[in-house]
């Protein structure tokens, strides 16, 4: 642990050192200007929020991109299933437990995945396996219409206070303080882990070289079982902390809302990066949230859709890397 | 020490005859005339061949319009299904947002039709055209990129569709829909199948003869390996470009098919679910197959009426009175049933229906009937990484 201690003192001092931080800053101060001057401040602030939960799951996706090099379309029902087990145990358990239950879930069915879909085709053409993502969180679907019936349910957030504090006058409630804060602490994490720990460098290593991987001796299938099972956990999360805040699910829940704008984050913070995927997310976010208040848009049909699909492009024509990613 | 020499002497001489017998064999074998039925055989195929068109072309017209209505939606998922196959199958990139293409190429047909009064086939030949375009331009963003990107901005580009394009009123007549009246030469529900069918005829016969191309070979090798491909001089990006376009094309004249065939052309039937449906039964069918895609699409298109017939129902009701199960209606079956089929395709038998059924389409082509035969081998290489 205190080797992670000192990787993140000296992050934050190579950071703090580096000219682009400032610029970054710069451009955030300024982008934060034009939203106050065009009336739209609220916006951003919701927009943040909303974004951390594109955030988490992006991190998810980059995850397992990281790993195995594939787009992970099951992400986000790993979200929606364990939204499902919440709702379940908390009939019965204490909210903390009934969370902590639902997880465990999450967890359970990455590995499950990983055990029964993805190790068969570990030799299979990378599409083969995309389309078996897909078809995860098809049946993950079609399970949740058929055992969870075609019909909107309520959930509460595990923090009911709805007011505790109000910025650019926009009241955020304990729920979505939990939410960035989760979000930027597995962020920091993460980065750690794959930078500082040889469990984390492990991966990285197995996922550009498996053979080589195996040869110094370590288990690449046991690796990939790992990093499904976080996967799953962080997808897990986003959903049981971001779904309670607008209070209602169905089937597919955090597929239809946060799957592809997750997508649209990570492959606009560069796929295989940490830090981007969190950066993607709140650009996703608030740009979203801009759009859909602004009063100029009023009469254009599914304004989310139009910007998150216009972001995507935007960036693979313009700069297919990423922003934080290094060249493909 | 002799005795060691003379047993080595005799396996060499064994081995030598071994090597022998294999090759006289083999010689054998070469020089065999092909295999060529006997007329009873061809006899036997032949009824084989009238009993399947029967039911095809004859048995719909006993049948009351409601089924034939589904028929044509079988004959019509075909057509997307081969437009898909074109897709995923040649070029091995995957459309996840297909519902966006055939949704558009459906209003598009309606709204000529109905509001600006053109023509039907005008009206088919533009949504085809549109189809293809749109194809161009997505494909020409997304494929600037190497890898996968491709399904994500297809997924993207559907559920921009859904949200903000089939919002459109003027385009999509609004909430009520945009009426597409059946066209004046095949005015009825029967008409208008047997029309489908000819379609189906004329894009398996295009897609037989894209591949026999340049283009179609190119496509092929660019799928088995995009380096290797690269390497003999094909241009990888622009042949999946090729691709998508024919695929977009294609998806665009499944979209006014169905249009015409429901009548009104309604938002909500195009969403999401629809391109899953789309992806589970071309995988499911067997990419590559021409027939297994369309036993695959026909089979989607007809699994509430074949779950109907069979009376499935009654017996998920009795599964769902003892056992804490809730009841599966037919609509929500295929939904339940389409993934767990696409994952044991994926994982168990890659090669769908066209790999199973194959001894039977070849003994039709007549060539000797052979359980074990299987095709050839799925190439996999295991090093192409997205």
């Amino acid at each position: 642990m205190l080797t992670l201690a000192e990787g993140a003192r000296t992050r934050v001092a190579e950071a703090m050192t580096s000219p682009r931080t400032y610029v970054y800053a710069g451009v955030v101060g300024a982008i934060t200007a034009v939203f106050v001057a065009l009336g739209l401040k609220q916006a951003l602030v919701l927009g943040a929020i909303g974004g951390s939960a594109y955030g988490l799951l992006a991190l998810g996706l980059v995850l397992v991109y990281k790993s195995s090099g594939v787009f992970n379309f099951a992400q986000a029902e790993f979200g929606t299933v364990a939204v499902y087990f919440l709702y379940i145990f908390k009939g019965v358990l204490p909210y903390p437990l009934a969370l902590l239950g639902a997880l465990v879930v999450a967890i359970v069915m990455g590995l499950l995945v990983e055990r029964l879909i993805v190790r068969p085709l570990f030799d299979a053409p990378r599409v083969t396996l995309l389309v078996a993502t897909a078809g995860v969180a098809l049946a993950a679907i079609g399970l949740e219409f058929w055992l969870g019936e075609p019909k909107l349910r309520s959930i509460t957030p595990l923090f009911s206070r709805g007011d505790r504090l109000a910025i650019l006058g926009q009241r955020i409630s304990d729920q979505q303080i939990f939410l960035v804060v989760t979000l930027l602490a597995l962020g920091v994490l993460l980065a750690l882990f794959f930078s500082r720990t040889n469990l984390g460098l492990a991966i990285l290593g197995a996922s550009q070289e498996p053979v080589a991987t195996e040869l110094v001796g370590i288990s690449v299938r046991r690796l990939s079982s790992f990093t499904w099972g976080l996967a799953a956990l962080l997808g897990g999360i986003a959903g049981v902390l971001f779904v309670p805040i607008s209070g209602t699910f169905g089937p597919g829940a955090m597929t239809s809302a946060v799957l592809i704008p997750a997508f649209t984050a990570a492959v606009l913070g560069g796929m295989s990066s940490l830090p981007g995927a969190f950066l993607g997310g709140a650009i996703v976010g608030v740009a979203q949230a801009a759009a859909i208040s602004y009063d100029g848009f009023k009469s254009v049909p599914g304004k989310g859709s139009v910007v998150v699909f216009l972001l995507l492009v935007v960036v693979l024509a313009v700069r297919p890397q990423g922003l934080l990613g290094s060249k493909a | 020490m002799s005795s060691l020499h003379d047993a080595e002497v005799a396996a060499e001489r064994q081995a030598a005859q071994v090597d022998e017998e294999v090759l006289a064999k083999a010689k054998a074998e070469a020089h065999q005339p092909a295999f060529t039925p006997s007329p009873g055989g061809w006899a036997a195929r032949g009824l084989v061949v009238f009993v399947l068109a029967a039911i095809v072309l004859w048995w719909p017209l006993h049948r009351p319009m409601s089924d034939v209505r589904l028929f044509a939606d079988a004959a019509i998922f075909a057509i997307i299904g081969l437009s898909l196959n074109v897709l995923l199958g040649y070029t091995g990139q995957i459309s996840l947002g297909h519902q966006a293409f055939v949704g558009i190429g459906s209003f598009t047909s309606a709204y000529l039709v109905t509001v600006q009064k053109l023509p039907f086939v005008v009206a088919i030949a533009f949504a085809m055209a549109i189809g293809g375009l749109q194809a161009l331009i997505l494909g020409g963003v997304a494929l600037r990129v190497r890898g996968l990107y491709f399904a994500l901005i297809t997924l993207s580009y559907g559920t921009l569709a859904s949200d903000s394009l089939f919002g459109i009123a003027a385009f999509t007549g609004g909430g009520q829909g945009q009426p597409a009246p059946l066209p004046s030469f095949a005015d009825t529900p029967y008409r208008y199948y047997y029309f489908c069918l000819v379609v189906l005829a004329a894009v398996i016969w295009v897609d037989y003869r894209m591949i026999k191309t340049k283009g179609g070979r190119a496509l092929l090798a660019l799928r088995e390996n995009p380096r290797v491909a690269a390497t003999f001089g094909i241009n990888v990006r622009a042949y999946t470009l090729y691709a998508f376009i024919v695929a977009g094309v294609l998806a665009g004249l499944g979209g006014a098919l169905l249009a015409h065939r429901r009548e009104i052309v309604q938002a909500q039937d195009y969403d999401f679910r629809l391109a899953l449906i789309f992806v589970i039964m071309t995988v499911v069918g067997g990419l590559r197959s021409r027939v297994g895609v369309v036993i695959g699409s026909a089979f989607f298109a007809l699994l509430p009426y074949i779950i109907e017939k069979v009376h499935l129902e009654t017996v998920f009701r009795i599964l769902s009175d003892h056992t804490p199960l809730p009841f599966l209606s037919k609509e929500v079956a295929a939904l339940v049933l389409g993934p767990l089929l696409l994952l044991l395709t994926l994982t168990l038998n890659p090669g769908g229906i066209g790999q199973q059924i194959r001894p039977l389409t070849r003994w039709l082509g007549g060539r000797r009937f052979d359980f074990h035969d299987r095709g050839e081998k799925e190439v996999q290489i295991s090093d192409v990484r997205a």
